[in-house]
């Protein structure tokens, strides 16, 4: 299996990892589960499609987690003025980070201008992340593992906050299914997947097998130098003397594109050499002052593996409808 | 090749349980394509499909960014054309599908089709996200220039087969403020029926001025038309009394040596559109 925020580069069986996957499922759930009758989330379209494709549903299952966010560690929004890559701080090697200046010759205006900016990876919220939803994957594939499934179909997930508080709970549900007279999975671990029904047939028949679902977050932080700060308040003026033009907010514009470009490099260190089917990007700003944001983008998504060539497809022919 | 059965499903149909049992034994084998950097797409499977029955194939969501600044004091009451605000949203689309392109280009794409487009235009900036999927044909070489398209992978083939290429994202934007009355027109106006001629005059010139960027920014391209224009307009929720008109599309060219003419099939579905009981229909 592969918990997001791990990496997996071998063609091998998926392993199970996170926590929650030494047998912590609820007695409830044990109960349902071997309760004689099967649970579905699948529509009936789907569910038509899949006993055509020789799937049968055992059971629904699913994972939950519940993250408690630490807001004052580092890179807290309170912690103007530091930067947890000063005094041999954590940030770890590799990470993305670039600094600006203040451009006007070095003149203090006052207490308050921003000589420095900084934008950051914070690699400490992306790993609680992807600790939080691998857990529940795991708990998830626990509960399919009960029921001897052979994959998940018809994944979904949802993160959410709960209460008023830095509390996020990850919550992760499918569709168990067994291959009919098919053989249990390398390593028993069940494959899983978003697609279910038509759609998944297609990927079938396309060629492609799916190995696990795979997502990721990626957090940058943007402490705003006074460049940035003036052109997002539309006080230029102010310190740059005269009108200010229409100008690139050059520091904003590179964090957007990072953080993106960071969830795409996790999730392709999730990928080895298969391919993601699907990718699903959901970006997230937050603006803490004038410039000051904490940009996160989720990447989710189903890996697939090709198991044969592509069969040709027939040019597609162009219909129009009467009715 | 696939596995046929005429057992179901009609003569050269897929053996979908016996292709289903292939799929999940080859988990433990390696990958069947040759090692290689991996694959990343927010296509749709059909999508994927599509573009394999065109000799294209999907390599990597890309993505642009850019945030332009609003000079201050542009969104107080004036008359006409807000163009600073204006020039900072095509400004911003310009920039982010830079990004964008150079993006495709690092992944040695010839183009991104599927191009979401978001933008935001607040008091003191524009924001522009542009995601896609960098596309190129199977095994086709580097190319100095790419394409940025937000048609779907199925209308890029449909284009395709019509021997037409997409070649940028083309995009107009136009910002007005609402002109005042006068006192003494608001006043005799209050109990009319009449037309706002300055409104009017106002709200046509801003479209024609939105709709005119972004024509003059595909010529700009070299390009002989836009398909799948799009317009958007409304009043900016921090400054009620300015308005806001964008549009874009897909600048387009052709590519082959005339219009290839598709000659689409008409299908008379046999299938009853009524799928609810009606009471009524008893009556």
């Amino acid at each position: 299996m592969d918990a997001p925020g791990r990496s997996e580069q071998d063609d091998g069986p998926p392993e199970p990892v996170g926590a929650g996957s030494d047998g912590d499922l609820p007695e409830a759930a044990g109960r349902r589960l071997g309760g004689g009758s099967f649970s579905s989330g699948l529509t009936v379209p789907d569910f038509a499609a899949c006993l055509q494709m020789g799937l049968r549903p055992v059971g629904l299952v699913q994972g939950f987690c519940v993250m408690q966010w630490g807001w004052y560690g580092s890179g807290s929004p309170y912690m103007r003025g530091m930067t947890p890559y000063a005094f041999g701080g954590d940030a770890p090697r590799g990470a993305y980070s670039e600094s600006y200046s203040c451009p006007h010759g070095g003149y203090v205006y006052s207490n308050e201008h921003r000589i420095w900016g900084q934008n950051y990876q914070q690699p400490w919220v992306e790993s609680a992340w992807a600790q939080g939803f691998g857990s529940a994957y795991s708990r998830m594939v626990e509960e399919a593992g009960e029921v001897g499934a052979h994959g998940i179909i018809g994944v979904v997930d949802t993160t959410r906050h709960l209460a008023d508080m830095n509390v996020t709970e990850f919550h992760i549900l499918g569709t168990a299914v067994v291959v009919e007279e098919g053989a249990a999975p390398p390593g028993g671990t069940p494959w899983t997947t978003y697609l279910a029904g038509q759609r998944l047939a297609k990927l079938i028949e396309a060629g492609y097998m799916p190995v696990s679902v795979v997502a990721a977050l990626s957090s940058v932080r943007v402490w705003a130098y006074c460049v940035t700060e003036m052109l997002m308040e539309g006080t230029m003026s102010r310190f740059g003397g005269g009108y200010m033009p229409v100008s690139e907010v050059e520091q904003l514009s590179r964090a957007h594109i990072a953080a993106r470009s960071l969830a795409r490099e996790h999730i392709r260190s999730q990928l080895g050499n298969d391919t993601l089917q699907g990718a699903l990007i959901v970006a997230n700003t937050q603006s803490l002052a004038q410039g000051d944001e904490v940009i996160e983008c989720a990447m989710r998504g189903t890996r697939v593996r090709r198991f044969k060539d592509f069969d040709p497809l027939p040019a597609p022919r162009p219909t129009v409808r009467l009715s | 090749m696939s596995e046929r059965s005429h057992s179901g499903g009609g003569p050269g149909a897929t053996d979908l349980r016996a292709e289903m049992r292939r799929a999940a034994d080859s988990l433990g084998s390696p990958s069947h394509d040759p090692p290689s950097r991996a694959v990343t797409s927010d296509l749709s499977v059909d999508e994927g499909l599509l573009l394999h029955s065109i000799g294209w194939e999907a390599i990597d969501v890309v993505f642009g960014s850019s945030l332009v600044s609003i000079p201050p004091m542009v969104w107080t009451w004036g008359s006409g054309e807000i163009t600073a605000a204006s020039e900072a949203h095509n400004q911003a689309v310009r920039s982010a599908a830079k990004h964008l392109g150079e993006q495709c280009s690092n992944a040695r794409g010839h183009g991104v089709v599927g191009v979401r487009v978001e933008v935001e235009v607040k008091r003191h900036h524009v924001d522009v996200e542009l995601t896609g999927t960098a596309v190129r044909p199977v095994g086709g070489k580097d190319r100095s220039s790419v394409f940025v398209s937000d048609l779907s992978a199925r209308d890029f083939t449909l284009l395709h087969n019509a021997g037409w290429g997409p070649i940028g994202l083309a995009f107009g934007a136009s910002f007005v403020y609402a002109p005042r009355r006068s006192m003494g027109t608001t006043m005799r106006q209050s109990s009319q029926n009449v037309e706002l001629t300055n409104f009017t005059e106002a709200m046509y010139a801003a479209r024609e001025a939105g709709m005119e960027h972004m024509q003059r920014s595909a010529l700009d391209m070299g390009a002989q038309g836009i398909v799948a224009v799009r317009v958007s307009e409304g009043p900016m929720w921090f400054a009620n009394h300015a308005i806001g008109f964008t549009a874009w599309g897909t600048a387009v060219r052709l590519e082959a040596e005339s219009h290839q003419y598709l000659r689409p099939e008409v299908v008379l579905p046999l299938d009853d559109a009524i799928v609810e009981f009606e009471v009524q229909s008893l009556r």
